[in-house]
């Protein structure tokens, strides 16, 4: 089964989220921004030409429409590489754990696992961010020594940042699955 | 009454300020308030204004408003946290500059107070303190917001030094365009009307309270054979200690079976210290340095007599723990200590050394000829004048009243400021308005209101941790969290 619904992020820009139900003990979430556009990437490229142009005008040296080149090409690399995340994927499990994938924009993927034995839930905190207070999904990890105690903290979804409407879809199907996860095993 | 004679015309009598409350049987409400309390003492840093903030939040919510409090990050303990039945605490990232006191550029707070102040859906801002600049901050910025705006004054200010005058006028610009204004005591609505020449009609008088059951006395806890006498405060010049170190070494000759004990800490304290060496007097004047809050009370049982020194003070909450430990209280007649507890519990001096050994003398002579009631009978009678849930009362009448007021349109504020605040600071204030105003208008273009998350309300009328009459319906915060959609 799978369904798409449209969301907006914190600063009012579109989100998809897709969501897949596999089994009742397997689901996953999958955040996709929209792709950069070719506006932006325009509009940056005329600024740092255009600044670059300015100066060569002033001191007429040729290096510098080179450098400014070089430093477009290299800037867009860097930011599909390493910064632009296209898509955030959370897959949950109710025996295994919890993978949480980010594809950046050139196809780069970068993954953490969570297994289950760590988790201890899933909730939804508020906090400051920049200069704005936000609502984000985040998995409490388990302290190894001391049973009820929390030794970590993993932000869900960093860098798309869903607002409250999506986040709680998303964390009471992920509830769902913790519920099931607890039922199963308690049974035997 | 020796040291009561010749109350000059100014004097207040002795009005006991809490059984003044007119029609407060009735709990009818017509609607409820989401109330935000800003300012920059709160927990876990400790004094009057904090505790102040904390109880009559609690006791507000208790009423069923919705009230959140805004302060900046103490250490590490920033972002948002939760207390007692929700209160929520925002802990915001501010810069400290002096005194626990926020820095204020008077625009740097707008992002995140608007943020606040919108995802919470604040009606009316309740700001605390007029030594707290995040307070001043949000109360401009509520007024540029088109919020009601109620201030609370805790203190008294001269008006001859140079740093006096400033915040005076600070406070006149602050408070010309608020709504309504909450003091503590008579003489502090006095001080505070001709500091920030306010109309004296938008001025109310709501005192402190204290807990009574955190103050019961407990009188096998002293000992009979010797006459203690305790002061609880710190050791600063405003609080007088100059005068006691001028009591301690008189009385203690006269009176040979006499022991002081001396709670607090400050940079007076080696002037006391200088007259115990000088009198020998070590094992009769004790000096305990600072003490928390919960230690108070099992200092304050220790002793017969409560000395307080204060040579300023807008309403004192130490006379009244002290009495509601069944301690005879002798005061320094200064501000609005007068006003704080009737004549029979309390012996008024002049803020003078010999008119202080007096009454100190006055109340030895009761206590040994055994005509001072019990400390069981004064509990009884104080533990009656100052309860929070009055105060939260007669504060929610304050809300009631300002909710109903129209709050000051753009054009009408800056009239306002010029013509009230002085043609030079009140032109400076007036442009400060309009450019928050056009930083305000900007903020909304890059994020409009429609994109911020309304947040889910812990207290009030659709709180998750209010308490749900029909019990069986069970009611957790994932549940509210699903409602708010």
């Amino acid at each position: 089964m799978e369904d798409e619904q449209s969301f907006s992020d914190i600063c009012g820009g579109r989100l998809a989220l897709q969501r897949r139900y596999y089994s009742p003990s397997c689901r996953e979430f999958c955040i996709s921004c929209p792709r950069l556009s070719l506006r932006s990437l325009t509009a940056v490229t005329c600024t740092v030409w255009l600044a670059a142009y300015g100066l060569f005008t002033l001191c007429e040296n040729s290096i510098i429409l080179s450098a400014a080149i070089f430093i477009t090409l290299l800037g867009l690399l860097g930011y599909l590489h390493f910064v632009k995340i296209d898509q955030e994927t959370l897959l949950i499990i109710d025996s295994l754990g919890i993978q949480m994938t980010s594809s950046y924009a050139s196809g780069k993927e970068s993954t953490t696992f969570i297994e289950m034995g760590k988790v201890k839930d899933v909730i939804i905190n508020e906090g400051i961010y920049m200069q704005k207070v936000i609502y984000y999904l985040c998995i409490l990890l388990k302290d190894p020594v001391e049973p009820h105690g929390i030794s970590q903290v993993v932000p869900v979804f960093q860098s798309a940042k869903p607002r409250l409407d999506c986040l709680i879809e998303v964390y009471r199907s992920c509830q769902e699955v913790l519920a099931h996860q607890k039922a199963t095993s308690a049974s035997p | 009454m020796a040291c009561r004679g010749g109350g000059g015309p100014g004097q207040f009598p002795s009005a006991v300020l809490s059984r003044v409350s007119p029609g407060s049987l009735s709990t009818y409400r017509t609607h409820t308030h989401n109330i935000c309390m800003v300012s920059d003492f709160f927990y876990p840093n400790m004094g009057g204004v904090e505790s102040h903030i904390y109880q009559l939040s609690q006791c507000l919510i208790e009423r069923g408003h919705k009230v959140i409090i805004v302060t900046h990050a103490y250490g590490n303990r920033k972002g948002i946290r939760y207390l007692t039945n929700g209160l929520k605490v925002y802990y915001l990232p501010l810069k400290v500059m002096y005194n626990q006191s926020t820095a204020t550029t008077l625009f740097h707070s707008l992002p995140l107070l608007r943020y606040i102040f919108v995802r919470e859906r604040v009606t009316i801002i309740h700001s605390h303190s007029s030594f707290s600049a995040m307070a001043h901050d949000a109360l401009f910025h509520a007024k540029t917001m088109g919020l009601q705006t109620v201030f609370t004054d805790h203190s008294l200010f001269g008006f001859a030094d140079v740093s006096s005058v400033l915040t005076n006028k600070l406070l006149t610009v602050s408070l010309c365009d608020t709504n309504h204004i909450i003091c503590v005591s008579y003489t502090s609505k006095e001080n505070t009307v001709l500091r920030a020449a306010l109309n004296p009609g938008i001025v109310s008088v709501i005192p402190n309270a204290v807990d009574p059951t955190d103050f019961t006395p407990d009188p096998f806890r002293r000992h009979d054979s010797i006459i203690t006498v305790v002061v609880v405060s710190r050791l600063v010049y405003r609080k007088g200690t100059d005068l006691l170190s001028g009591i301690i070494p008189e009385l203690c000759q006269k009176y040979p079976d006499l022991n002081f004990i001396i709670g607090g800490e400050g940079p007076k304290r080696i002037i006391l210290e200088e007259v115990r060496e000088r009198y020998q007097l070590h094992d009769r004047v004790r000096l305990l340095g600072a003490l928390e809050h919960k230690d108070v009370r099992n200092v304050l049982v220790q002793g017969h007599i409560f000395l307080n020194t204060s040579l300023t003070e807008a309403f004192c909450m130490a006379i009244v723990e002290a009495a509601s430990c069944g301690l005879q209280v002798v005061s320094t007649r200064v501000g609005g200590i007068p006003e704080v507890l009737p004549e029979n519990l309390i012996i008024l001096c002049e803020p003078s050394v010999k008119s202080l050994c007096e009454g100190l003398e006055k109340a030895i002579s009761q206590l040994k000829s055994g005509a001072l009631p019990a400390p069981e009978d004064i509990h009884n009678i104080v533990k009656t004048f100052y309860t929070w849930r009055n105060v939260a009362e007669r504060t929610e009448k304050v809300y009631d009243r300002v909710a109903g007021e129209a709050v000051l349109p753009m054009d009408r504020r800056l009239d306002r400021l010029i013509s009230h605040c002085g043609p030079v600071t009140g032109y400076i204030f007036a442009l400060l308005a309009v450019v928050n105003f056009l930083f305000l208008v900007f903020l909304r273009w890059v994020t409009p209101d429609s994109v911020i998350d309304i947040a889910i309300d812990a207290t009030g009328p659709d709180g998750a941790w209010t308490p749900r009459y029909p019990p069986s319906k069970k009611e957790g915060k994932n549940n509210a969290m699903s409602k708010t959609r």
